[in-house]
């Protein structure tokens, strides 16, 4: 069947969406058909305001209304230690368990000669330069422990070290508040080989 | 591990069968093309979610048909219902466990231990190193599925690097130089954990077949799987030795755009008598050591495993002399559940049958009990 054009559009820019297939596509769209003209035109507002006044923070990569994200430029942060992440979504997710006080860097990926995306590609030699003009003691590495994300981390620690500064990476093991019996035999593996002294 | 029931939809020639098995040996009986060895297949499904015999799930579906099921019934200590549906149109598979749906293939596999010896097992002897590779890593990613995330991981890096090191073929620069220690750092982790496996595995493993071969084919020959890998010694590999070696084929890495070291190109050798078996052993005694392979198998992923694994044959008999078979035949007894395919049952007359074990008959792809 020969959908209405416009109803076509939207559902054909819906579907580009993450998570969303096309019947999700077609839902959200006739869900904003049926809606009061009031939802649509908020929604228009939020998604035009969410590219416009948000950027990219100079420093850090972290998403910022500002030059400066609220994290480099608050005063009680630690800067003389930054975390690596992947993306700003790890900034928040870090930032949740309100344990960390130091500074990040967003790399914006990780390193995949498959899919073309090599350091070039990553916010690397910018993490670099803030070596120069910052004073940093410490790098430690929250990238995602699957089979890029490690490689990423040990590309990195190979950059960093010879500058002498401190290289960490995240602990790996098992989640808090978890049962070992139910957690799956790599995680145990890597808990048992990365335990500490009492 | 019993299986009690099969219900198949769909899946080859079968349109809706409903089979019963006993517990002990199960005899499918049929022509050629009526449905035999789709039986074992579907079992196989069951017991790891992929087809022994097809690349693709597609080529599973009956002629003219959208989709396929197998619901299984196991008996353990509890009963346990293992329903497999795919459709052509998603081509996507979904795999139920008492109803409940798991997303990993890899928290499925060594969950029911099986065993499966069929005719293209001559590759495992007489094949490609891939081939004997591919044996070894089925038979302990059943048994560990730390083994099994790690040759994914391995895999993956494999990949990777070697698109890298294509990419370093055509246009060299010094920052690509720098990724490919990354990778080299990463594909020797995973790499020296895939490799110390296999040498204890094979530790393991070598009494299994010497024991499958003195107590089942009832041969005073001394059958030895020999492990070669990057470093032949007994020792433990460590990473830096990995890395050593990484480097010293840099160049040629290079030069020629792929992986060069590692344990994707490790070679088990088959030995009788100290003899290669590949270049020297006759039919019958590869024959033999195919069938003491899969017997080692059963008896190594039952001691690992603690579940006794479901036993498949396919069309063993028609290869073997009756002496051999006759062997075969009776070390099946008390060994647990198996199933056997046959063209017809007149012609085996050699097989020890008990009460216990049932006959079934397939033409068609409908199922009769004899």
């Amino acid at each position: 069947m020969q959908l209405a054009e416009p109803l076509q559009a939207a559902i054909e820019e819906l579907s580009k969406l993450p998570g969303i297939g096309k019947k999700t596509a077609q839902r959200l769209a006739l869900f904003l058909l049926k809606g009061e003209n009031e939802n649509v035109a908020n929604l228009l507002k939020a998604l035009h305001e969410l590219k416009t006044k948000l950027r990219l923070c100079a420093r850090c990569f972290n998403i910022s209304e500002e030059e400066l994200c609220p994290i480099c430029q608050s005063a009680k942060r630690d800067d003389s230690v930054i975390c690596v992440v992947e993306e700003a979504s790890d900034v928040i997710a870090i930032e949740k368990s309100n344990e960390y006080y130091g500074i990040y860097h967003v790399i914006g990926g990780v390193l995949s000669p498959l899919s073309g995306i090599g350091p070039d590609t990553l916010k690397i030699k910018e993490l670099l330069k803030r070596f120069e003009s910052e004073n940093i003691k410490e790098i430690i590495l929250a990238l995602n422990p699957d089979t890029e994300g490690e490689t990423t981390a040990l590309y990195l620690a190979k950059l960093i070290k010879p500058l002498g500064i401190k290289v960490t990476r995240i602990a790996r093991g098992l989640p808090i508040g978890g049962d070992l019996e139910f957690a799956d035999e790599a995680t145990i593996g890597r808990a048992v080989s990365g335990r500490i002294e009492l | 591990m019993i299986l009690s029931s099969i219900h198949l939809k769909n899946f080859r020639r079968h349109r809706d069968s409903y089979i019963t098995f006993s517990d002990e040996l199960n005899y499918i009986v049929g022509g050629n093309g009526q449905g035999k060895t789709s039986i074992l297949d579907s079992i196989y499904y069951l017991c790891t979610t992929k087809s022994y015999n097809s690349k693709t799930d597609g080529e599973v579906v009956s002629f003219n048909q959208n989709d396929f099921e197998i619901t299984g019934s196991f008996k353990d200590l509890t009963q346990e219902e293992i329903r497999i549906y795919y459709s052509l149109e998603e081509n996507k598979k979904h795999y139920f466990q008492n109803s409940k749906q798991i997303f990993r293939s890899a928290d499925v596999i060594g969950k029911h231990p099986v065993v499966i010896l069929t005719p293209n097992d001559h590759a495992i002897s007489q094949g490609s190193p891939a081939d004997r590779r591919r044996f070894v890593d089925s038979v302990i990613s059943q048994a560990s599925s730390l083994y099994l995330k790690n040759l994914l991981d391995y895999n993956k890096t494999l990949r990777q690097r070697a698109s890298l090191l294509s990419q370093l073929k055509e246009a060299k620069n010094k920052n690509s130089l720098e990724q490919l220690d990354a990778w080299s750092e990463k594909l020797a982790a995973a790499g020296v954990d895939i490799i110390n496996h296999r040498k204890r595995f094979i530790n393991e493993f070598n009494p299994y077949v010497t024991n499958a071969y003195k107590k089942i084919m009832k041969e005073e020959e001394n059958p030895e799987i020999i492990y070669q890998t990057i470093n032949n010694a007994r020792t433990e590999l460590n990473a830096n030795s990995f890395l050593g070696l990484l480097e010293e084929c840099r160049e040629e890495e290079i030069k020629r755009g792929s992986n060069l070291v590692g344990p994707h190109r490790d070679e088990f050798v088959f030995e009788i008598n100290n003899i290669n078996l590949k270049t020297f052993g006759s039919q019958g005694q590869q024959k033999t050591f195919q069938v003491v392979l899969r017997f080692a198998q059963f008896f190594y992923l039952k001691e690992k495993c603690g579940k006794t694994p479901i036993f498949l044959l396919d069309d063993v008999f028609g290869e073997l002399d009756a002496f051999r078979s006759g062997k075969i035949s009776s070390s099946l007894k008390n060994l647990g559940q198996a199933f056997i395919t046959l063209t017809d049952m007149a012609n085996f007359s050699f097989l020890e049958r008990s009460r216990c074990d049932k006959v079934i008959h397939i033409n068609k792809g409908c199922v009769s009990y004899a």
